[in-house]
């Protein structure tokens, strides 16, 4: 479950006469060779092509034309994501791709280059730390989101040098205000082209002497990035994040120390995923079942019991944003928070309730809100008074898989955490009609909120 | 119905009478720790054009800025030597003339950041602006002091980040029908019913169940009350002007919620600024006006104190569009009985003195009037919700 979004019963089944070992790596093998995601974007890479080729087409109408045009495909990507972690394959490295936009946290309205960090996450998910953070670094979105663009030698922009320190690998208070104002300098002059590739602006890169971490030498943004690296915090910071992510919200002192010694050793991501997975303590009681479930995994684990989609897209968007997690509009650099965060009187209400929304044909009584940019009437908009969710969801498949399930197997599959008395004399009073229903009412208790 | 059937209705049944004491226990907690001061915060969301609201009809810098969107002088409201009110304002210049209102210039912080999203942000968390803060100051307000998510009442459907505290929040509804009837569903009420305090203890599990029966009992205790008093005063008809309204029955009929946020959208006029934001600002004093009216009516209005931001102003300079973009300083409104200094608080925006954008520069931190409003109007000790001392304003008698 916390390696994915939950398992249905054919792919469990599947998984009963192997052995941990083998099931892990059938897990890894799995996420091998991930597969971008492309979205058609021919009309935005054809204005590029133009652009370079020095014919000059883009007036300012045109340019907010184009804009416009990719805000929405930005929200075709948000949508096409959310279908690919409910239909991957590679569900382990789509995991750690979600994990990793909440690391490097980032926000474009340019498709072209959203969509192309999007892909850099998911290439680099199980990959080389090191790699990872370089690649990164020179990625036209994070360049704009962090203000690195701005970043010349006549006047440092320190953003990214923070950030990069303060959120991606070292965490506050690891290293000092001057560290920053080197590593600045190191990253002067990084830009890119409009197609999204790399470029070092020579006449603005600070090519001189800078002092990092006590040394010294004529460093540029990948030498600064190895010198990070170098910093045992680094891998401390990241396996901290990785165990709330996918262990325990509640950090294990020793645990921490062990996985920080291992993945220090050469910043394999994959290797250290395997470690974890591999280990005994990954599956002890007090591991299984404590996490508070982000809306995605809450979101794509009903769809891992029953395969839904959804007529009206427009919808999905509606639920992200009633749950507070939109894919590719974090609320700011520092991401979700995550676990209890997720929570609060509203957010609950209709997290309880979103089974029956989906599979039930609930009533839909709650707006979200609008947009800073909207006019009034939009800003207040009902979008369909008293409307019904447009979901087909597949009972007939769930009906083969489920339908002869008894109650108490069904129970252990959908429930991870643990139920007390008080859940279990509930859950045996409830009026069992159908497995469907069963499944939605199980769906609708608190402990489904765990994982 | 077969035999087994029965039995397991019947059991059903009977548990609905049956309250469990922990449940009893939640909903008896705290009713009487808050105070009888009540704070209203609207946002003016998307960032209002402060100097087309306040206009400083004798600055010929603007006029210059603003050759085809500035506010001409025989087309407002004067109020001194150098500043007017938008004509939409009238209502304002009433509540102003009696006294109730206090302006208050020149408001922002060190290093302005121009995004909606991030300095909404910096708003709602009273955080520095290089500091990314999980809780909002009104949410701290209500876990330290207010225990129950009720004491912090947001006008939506979904909760904001001004709202939020740690482990307790405010709660979110602009219908307490609606809000009562999404948590006693049936199925919501019997869970709760087979539960004993167990889980409370657990880590995260227990935490959901608290926050089911404090939303359960908030829920039940807003719709219970607000139903006793039904306003029946006429308001505009817009949907800021109802969340005035719901908010005046939550307020009169003497709901135990000491904050409330309600959030007024519209306000990004990047293009044909002048139509727009005269439509808003009527709209915005019109249901005011109201509101006002009928908290007075019920002599509540002595105990309300009403504040109005947003999350930047916009730049002097008008841009090519007939609109503005994103600024920095900006005014804010006071509103309330008890103000000291009625009228201007302070001085006028300094438009020859920008910041490299072109920008208003603060005076004044706006984690000053918070620090005030919790310190003097609240009565809380405010440094225990911002974190830090903030000098204070002079803004009560």
């Amino acid at each position: 479950m916390r390696a994915g979004f939950g398992i249905g019963l054919n792919a469990l089944n599947n998984l009963k006469s192997m052995s941990k070992t083998k099931i892990i790596n059938a897990m890894f093998s799995a996420s091998e060779n991930p597969i971008p995601i492309q979205l058609d974007l021919s009309e935005f890479e054809s204005v590029v092509q133009m652009n370079t080729t020095g014919r000059n087409n883009s007036d300012l109408k045109n340019t907010q034309e184009l804009l416009k045009k990719s805000r929405i495909k930005i929200r075709d990507l948000n949508y096409t994501w959310i279908e690919r972690l409910c239909t991957t394959d590679a569900i382990l490295n789509e995991k750690m791709t979600l994990f990793w936009a909440n690391v490097f946290v980032c926000r474009d309205n340019n498709i072209l280059h959203f969509q192309q960090y999007n892909n850099t996450l998911r290439k680099h998910a199980l990959g080389n730390f090191k790699d990872f953070i370089k690649a990164i670094a020179k990625e036209p979105s994070m360049s704009k989101y962090l203000n690195n663009r701005q970043n010349i030698k006549e006047s440092p922009n320190e953003n990214f040098a923070r950030e990069l320190m303060e959120l991606f690998t070292l965490g506050i208070g690891n290293y000092t205000e001057q560290d920053i104002k080197e590593a600045a300098r190191a990253f002067t002059g990084w830009s890119f082209k409009p197609n999204g590739d790399f470029f070092l602006r020579k006449v603005k890169h600070d090519f001189e002497k800078k002092t990092f971490f006590g040394k010294s030498g004529h460093f540029d943004g990948d030498d600064v990035i190895d010198i990070i690296l170098e910093q045992k915090q680094c891998a401390r910071f990241i396996c901290g994040k990785i165990y709330t992510y996918f262990v325990n919200p509640e950090i294990d002192a020793k645990r921490l120390e062990e996985l920080t010694d291992y993945f220090y050793q050469d910043y394999n991501i994959k290797a250290l995923m395997h470690y974890i997975f591999s280990s005994d303590w990954f599956y002890e009681a007090k591991n299984v079942g404590v996490k508070i479930k982000s809306p995605m995994e809450l979101l794509v684990g009903i769809n891992t019991i029953i395969s839904m989609s959804f007529v009206n897209k427009k919808q999905l968007f509606y639920l992200q944003k009633m749950m507070g997690q939109v894919l590719l509009y974090p609320v700011n650099v520092a991401g979700w928070r995550g676990d209890k965060s997720w929570i609060d009187s509203n957010t609950l209400m209709f997290r309880m309730k979103l089974p029956s929304l989906l599979l039930n044909n609930a009533q839909i009584n709650l707006k979200e809100k609008g947009e800073f940019e909207d006019t009034f009437t939009n800003y207040y908009k009902q979008k369909g008074k008293n409307r019904f969710f447009k979901v087909n969801s597949d009972w007939d498949a769930f009906n083969k898989q489920y339908g002869k399930l008894r109650p108490a197997e069904l129970k252990r599959l959908l429930l991870v955490a643990s139920t007390d008395q008080d859940t279990e004399a509930l859950v045996s009073n409830l009026l069992v009609r159908s497995n469907r229903d069963f499944c939605i009412q199980l769906m609708s208790l608190p402990e489904y909120q765990l994982c | 119905m077969n035999r087994r059937d029965f039995v397991k209705q019947s059991a059903l049944a009977s548990s609905l009478w049956f309250v469990p004491n922990f449940v009893k226990a939640f909903e008896h907690v705290a009713k009487n720790t808050l105070g009888v001061k009540k704070l209203v915060i609207i946002q003016l969301s998307g960032g209002n054009d402060g100097l087309n609201t306040i206009v400083p009809y004798t600055n010929d810098v603007y006029y210059k800025k603003r050759p085809q969107i500035s506010i001409g002088r025989n087309n407002l409201i004067k109020i001194n030597d150098e500043l007017g009110f938008n004509i939409n304002l009238a209502p304002l210049k009433n509540l102003f003339d009696q006294g109730y209102l206090t302006i208050i210039n020149n408001v922002g912080y060190p290093n302005p950041n121009r995004s909606h999203f991030r300095s909404t942000d910096i708003w709602h968390t009273a955080s520095d602006p290089k500091e990314y803060l999980n809780t909002g100051w009104l949410g701290r307000y209500i876990e330290l002091f207010g225990k129950m998510p009720y004491a912090g009442i947001e006008l939506d459907d979904s909760l904001s980040l001004i709202m939020k505290g740690e482990h307790i929040n405010g709660i979110a509804t602009k219908n307490p029908k609606i809000l009562y009837g999404n948590t006693h569903t049936p199925y919501f009420k019997k869970i709760l019913n087979y539960q004993t305090d167990d889980h409370l203890s657990e880590h995260n599990l227990g935490y959901l169940y608290k926050t089911m029966i404090e939303a359960k009992s908030s829920a039940n205790y807003i719709y219970e009350t607000s139903k006793t008093y039904k306003s029946k005063f006429s308001y505009p008809d817009n949907p800021f002007a109802g969340q005035l309204k719901t908010t005046a029955e939550f307020i009169n009929s003497n709901l135990k919620t000491s904050v409330y946020y309600i959030s007024m959208g519209g306000f990004d006029t990047h293009a044909n600024q002048s139509n727009r934001q005269s439509r808003l600002l009527r709209t915005y004093s019109e249901s005011i006006e109201v509101f006002i009216k009928e908290l007075k009516e019920n002599d509540t209005f002595k105990d309300t104190l009403i504040l109005t931001f947003s999350e930047f102003g916009r730049r002097v300079k008008q841009n090519a569009a007939s609109g503005t973009d994103h600024g920095a300083a900006n005014n804010v409104f006071l509103i309330g009985e008890n103000l000291k200094t009625q009228g201007f608080y302070n001085e006028s925006p300094n438009l020859l003195r920008l910041d490299d954008n072109g920008d208003l520069i603060y005076t004044v931190d706006f984690r000053s009037i918070y620090a005030t409003i919790l310190d003097q109007w609240l009565n809380v000790k405010d440094s225990a919700i911002l974190n830090r001392k903030f000098s204070k304003l002079d803004l009560f008698t």
